[in-house]
């Protein structure tokens, strides 16, 4: 009898109403799991794929006089990459190809020494006890092949994943001649040589914090000023619509630059992060993304009409940048039919910015097409927010 | 020739009528009441003046500026419905931010903030957060921000709801001495018995103005002896 007395729904049948009237809470309350689920699934299943690397093969393979036949191990190795993994060229000229991996236009250069092959079947054959000698030796007493990579470790996703598919491609490769034989990756980075996840995670958490926090902030505070009057009370002043805009962008240019500041201290005192590069230019980097950041969040406040219905942009917020910026997987990871998406979405540029300048070391002369691209971002956001501003006086 | 003049001055949104055919002739130095009932057109009006509305058909001249002209801003002051003022800043902040876009020097912007915190009586509450404030408090701060630079038009949207009657009295006193000094006054209010302080009335109605002229004038018209009578006499005319 207690429970029919109660109160209580009543103020559940006020939420249901209020849902009704609500259309968009019911959508997000519907729709946003199912996005999350997705997200998060494509997310995680996601490999690394199509990494661009080149092959330096000097192999000259080895001579087999009991089959009377050429054989080259590594061309056997190289046929048994998952070519969805790693999208090789070959070049014989092992500086040009060491030159693409220092402008970041491939990951890795990998190299097969000329005595590849012979090494490997010298071992082979000493270790299956040659002339059925008794001694029975380990292969580790032998000379090792060696596969050297040379890959740039500022991704250290992508690092990885070369060294995988080189290893398994090597296993596969050992198991079809049903023998065991000691390879030797011999990993030699060019960039970010002690990099470990949390120097690479670093630069993208920088990017998520000012991307996020910016875009929320400036929605929130600009929805504040349509529901304060405060908007409509500026606007019948002197002062023009790019004025408010460029106002507000340099607030948050500052606010962006003082957020990279704290988290880079962070990262070098308490997790010990390597910076190689000019501290400055990342700072640019991290204002301009909360000055497109910011812009977008003057956008976004067209859209509410409440501050109620700002936190609803939340998600559609976090989602897309936690998934497709690069931040926790790299874009190599994202399905191929998504990635074209990442690239439409200004964190994906700073996050790359901030860790080419932040592990490699590079300075403006390389990291000028992210810049470029978050200021036309910026450009073509700002445009926009200054345009709605103006379409409000119709 | 007059500070303000409108023609045929419409706002429509969508099938509503907002402001239909308005003719206004406003004169420096006057102390003009837009009348109505909540939803009549008077805010719609103002804005439409003070340039934050596109008229949908018809004009307005400012100065004899076209209101969207944005030409005029300087010189005129505008007092929103709502506070529209920063909450979290205080009062100082408020007119401090205000003033400087109006590009007043400092020494302006302390002599013009003595002044009008005199004028609402709320000196003590200078370095006070908005949101501390009463609602009434809130209001007359919003008035004065809309003073801050001195403007030579005021438009004032219900400038006295939620001010206690003393007060309000002491506001009406001070928009005449304004008006003295040529300032002009444009101000809505749905207080029939307080229009009678000012120097023109228009009523309106549904978008709609249904008469115009000085207080005296408009009771003679109806032969009544208030203007709430006289208001609804008109109305009572139109449904005739």
């Amino acid at each position: 009898m207690v429970f029919t007395k109660s109160k209580a729904p009543v103020i559940t049948r006020r939420i249901f109403l209020g849902l009704k009237h609500d259309r968009r809470s019911l959508g997000m309350i519907l729709f946003a799991p199912i996005i999350a689920m997705c997200v998060f699934g494509i997310a995680f299943s996601g490999e690394v794929e199509d990494v661009d690397v080149i092959v330096v093969n000097y192999d000259s393979g080895a001579y087999i006089p009991m089959l009377n036949i050429n054989i080259s191990f590594s061309e056997k190795i190289l046929g048994n990459i998952d070519t969805d993994v790693l999208n090789i060229k070959y070049e014989s000229d092992e500086e040009k190809a060491m030159e693409q991996v220092e402008n970041g236009e491939i990951n890795a250069v990998i190299i097969f020494p000329e005595d590849f092959s012979r090494t490997l079947v010298q071992t082979i054959a000493a270790a299956s006890g040659e002339g059925n000698n008794s001694d029975i030796r380990s292969p580790a007493d032998f000379a090792t092949s060696f596969i050297t990579i040379r890959s740039d470790n500022s991704n250290v996703n992508v690092a990885n994943a070369i060294i995988k598919a080189f290893q398994d491609a090597l296993s596969k490769t050992m198991d079809e001649y049903g023998v065991e034989a000691p390879v030797g990756l011999e990993v030699d980075p060019v960039y970010a040589e002690d990099a470990e996840f949390i120097d690479m995670f670093v630069p993208g958490i920088m990017a998520f914090a000012i991307f996020l926090l910016t875009t929320l902030l400036t929605l929130i505070s600009f929805v504040g000023e349509r529901t304060q009057g405060t908007l409509e009370r500026l606007m019948a002043t002197p002062i023009k619509e790019s004025e408010i805009v460029l106002g507000y962008a340099m607030a948050f240019g500052i606010l962006g630059t003082i957020q990279a500041m704290i988290l880079m201290v962070i990262g070098i005192v308490v997790f010990d992060i390597i910076i190689v590069g000019n501290v400055l230019l990342a700072f640019l980097i991290a204002a301009l993304l909360a000055v497109v950041s910011q812009a977008m969040g003057i956008l976004l406040s067209s859209a509410a009409k409440r501050e109620a219905q700002a936190v609803q942009f939340v998600p559609l917020i976090v989602l897309p940048a936690f998934l497709l910026a690069g931040i926790f997987w790299p874009v190599e990871a994202i399905p191929t039919w998504l990635r074209p998406a990442s690239y439409f979405i200004p964190p994906t540029y700073a996050v790359s910015g901030l860790r080419s300048v932040m592990l490699r070391g590079w300075g403006l002369e390389h990291v000028w097409y992210e810049i470029s691209i978050l200021l036309l971002f910026a450009l073509l956001f700002l445009t926009g927010a200054v345009a709605m501003l103006k379409r409000s006086r119709r | 020739m007059p500070i303000i003049q409108t023609k045929n001055l419409s706002k429509h949104f969508g099938t509503v009528k907002a402001v239909n055919n308005l003719n206004l002739t406003i004169q420096e130095g006057e102390i003009y009441g837009l009348l109505g009932p909540n939803g009549c057109g008077k805010t719609t009006t103002i804005k439409m003046l003070c340039g934050l509305l596109k008229p949908t058909s018809g004009s307005a001249t400012v100065f004899e500026f076209d209101s969207m002209s944005r030409k005029f801003q300087q010189d005129i002051g505008y007092m929103p419905q709502e506070t529209a003022l920063y909450p979290d800043l205080t009062v100082h902040d408020n007119l401090t931010i205000f003033g400087k876009i109006f590009g007043l020097s400092n020494s302006e912007l302390a002599r013009n903030e003595k002044e009008l915190l005199d004028f609402i009586n709320l000196h003590e509450k200078r370095d006070v957060p908005i949101t501390d404030l009463s609602g009434g408090m809130r209001h007359r701060v919003s008035l004065i921000c809309s003073m801050i630079h001195k403007p030579k038009i005021l438009f004032l949207d219900e400038p006295t709801v939620g001010v206690d009657p003393e007060l309000r009295l002491n506001f009406w006193k001070n928009f005449n001495e304004l008006g003295k000094t040529g300032t002009t006054i444009i101000i809505t209010t749905h207080y029939m018995d307080e229009a009678s302080h000012c120097t023109k009335i228009g009523l309106m109605r549904s978008g709609d103005l249904i008469t115009e002229g000085t207080p005296a004038d408009i009771l003679a018209k109806t032969n009544t002896r208030s203007l709430e009578d006289a208001f609804l006499a008109f109305t009572a005319r139109e449904v005739a």
